[in-house]
């Protein structure tokens, strides 16, 4: 193998693990001097030391941030699952509610319904628990991301496939559990599981309204010592260490998925 | 089998007559289904098949009457197979599964004997290298063997196929086409919608020719492609076998 293939891949051909390893080194290792380089400009001196004394308190900050993307994840799969029905629903009211609910939520920044959701609707109906309020700021935001995804999911399922099911004589309830709900689970776990990923990331807007999770830890912390660049760095390791695997198994179930062409 | 067709009727939602007054009664162990594009053929066969009802009119089979509500159609629509044109098979299942499903599910099978039927009828119709294999997998042919495999694994006394090789290459027509001449052979009733004319002449006994919704024509297969009795089938014959031999 020539010297100059260990940087390029043939047309057409796979890329070997030699090849993706090498580069990915290469790859990270310009990411990382670019920064670094950034940072030797401005003068800066960098000491995470001072980490180590707010492990617990770190450690307390990642366990809220992931409990609180848990169970966002199962209140947004039932909010968004609800959504795709209703948008197909015939009862008209129904299904533009869905429509409505989901245009809204897309358009607009979550920095604001956070504080529409937190201060007007929790307010109003008397929502003080800051965790509770913040699972369902979160899932009716990421809910209208996940209708989304449902909706393509049931709309991809051919119509010959129900067809067929009542061909070979199974009753509605069967159809439904053995043929379609199979279909659009594997079609739409590899979507549903970057969405997760989303989650996860977008927890960090709880902050603002002072939910204890990861990123309000944070900002606590560098309130406390003034060590915003340490804190920050740390923080985007934290959340990379939990999206980072999410990724890759999101690749892994597309390939394993990519049946219809 | 005998099959009755009593003023048979289909209108679509949108006002569209697609079967117009349809009569016909006659013994059959394989019936051809033919007649231009658009005319109706899959309609009927849909309904002979129990997945639609129609507008109007009666469908009896060896003189009992198909009872067109849903409830006594899924005990109907069992008791017989149905092959769609392509793309029937289950895509998040393999060979062996989407055979193993109705038997388990509809049929009351345990899962030992459903798998050992399955691996039975898929090995007879030469399939057992790529059982586990998913639809998406599997040649055009081999999609519509399984499918045919599927349909009568369940031993239906009546096997109904849309147009089942139109969707293949030539070459693959054979196999498919092999496989139902080998069925019929063993006694099973088979109507199917073909542009197989071949098949439909030497395989099939007898013969319907549906034109614009209505029955033009019908009778002996054999005898209708040698001295058509209208100038519609005359026509349609002329023009689907110029180029054959």
């Amino acid at each position: 193998m020539p010297f100059y293939r260990l940087f390029i891949k043939g047309i057409n051909e796979k890329t070997t693990l030699l090849q993706k390893s090498f580069n990915i080194v290469i790859a990270v290792a310009l990411f990382v001097l670019f920064f670094f380089y950034s940072v030797k400009r401005l003068g800066l001196d960098f000491d995470f030391s001072f980490l180590w004394s707010f492990r617990y308190r770190l450690a307390q900050g990642f366990a809220a941030t992931v409990a609180l993307s848990l169970a966002s994840l199962v209140v947004s799969l039932l909010i968004g699952f609800l959504s795709a029905i209703a948008n197909n629903s015939r009862i008209l009211a129904v299904s533009y509610f869905s429509k409505v609910y989901v245009q809204f939520i897309r358009g607009t920044p979550m920095i604001m319904q956070v504080y529409l959701f937190f201060y007007i609707v929790g307010t109003a109906w008397g929502i003080d628990n800051r965790f509770l309020a913040g699972v369902l700021i979160l899932s009716i935001f990421e809910g209208a991301y996940i209708a989304e995804i449902i909706r393509g999911g049931i709309d991809s399922i051919e119509p010959t496939q129900l067809e067929a099911a009542k061909a070979v004589g199974l009753e509605n309830g069967q159809t439904l559990r053995l043929i379609v709900l199979p279909q659009i689970i594997k079609r739409t776990l590899p979507a549903l599981s970057g969405q997760f990923a989303s989650i996860i990331k977008d927890s960090s807007l709880l902050s603002l309204i002072s939910v204890i999770e990861l990123t309000q830890t944070i900002r606590e912390i560098s309130a406390s010592n003034f060590a915003i660049f340490e804190s920050y760095i740390f923080l985007g390791l934290l959340y990379l260490s939990l999206t980072f695997p999410i990724s890759m198994y999101t690749r892994y179930l597309e390939s394993r998925f990519s049946y219809e062409n | 089998m005998r099959i009755e067709l009593a003023e048979v009727t289909k209108v679509f939602a949108d006002g569209k007559k697609v079967l117009d007054n349809i009569c016909y009664g006659e013994k059959f162990n394989a019936l051809a289904i033919i007649g231009p594009s658009g005319g109706g053929k899959s309609t009927l066969l849909r309904l002979l098949g129990g997945l639609l009802s129609p507008t109007a009119g009666e469908v009896s089979f060896d003189g009992s009457k198909v009872s067109f509500d849903e409830k006594h159609l899924i005990q109907y629509r069992r008791k017989i197979g149905f092959v769609f044109q392509a793309k029937g098979l289950f895509n998040h299942l393999t060979a062996r599964q989407n055979v193993i499903l109705p038997l388990v599910n509809v049929h009351g099978y345990t899962k030992t004997d459903a798998e050992t039927a399955a691996d039975n009828l898929l090995g007879r119709f030469g399939l057992s290298a790529d059982k586990h294999k998913f639809p998406h997998e599997l040649s055009g042919g081999q999609q519509q063997r399984v499918a045919i495999a599927r349909a009568v694994a369940v031993k239906p006394k009546l096997l109904l196929l849309d147009e089942p090789t139109s969707a293949l290459d030539p070459e693959l027509t054979g196999e498919v086409l092999d496989m139902l001449n080998e069925l019929r052979n063993e006694g099973l009733n088979i109507i199917l919608v073909t542009h197989e004319m071949g098949f439909a002449k030497k395989a099939c006994d007898k013969l319907m020719f549906i034109v614009n919704g209505k029955l033009a024509e019908y009778g002996d297969s054999e005898k209708l492609f040698t001295r058509p009795g209208t100038a519609e089938l005359a026509v349609f014959l002329s023009k689907v076998l110029e180029w054959s031999t």
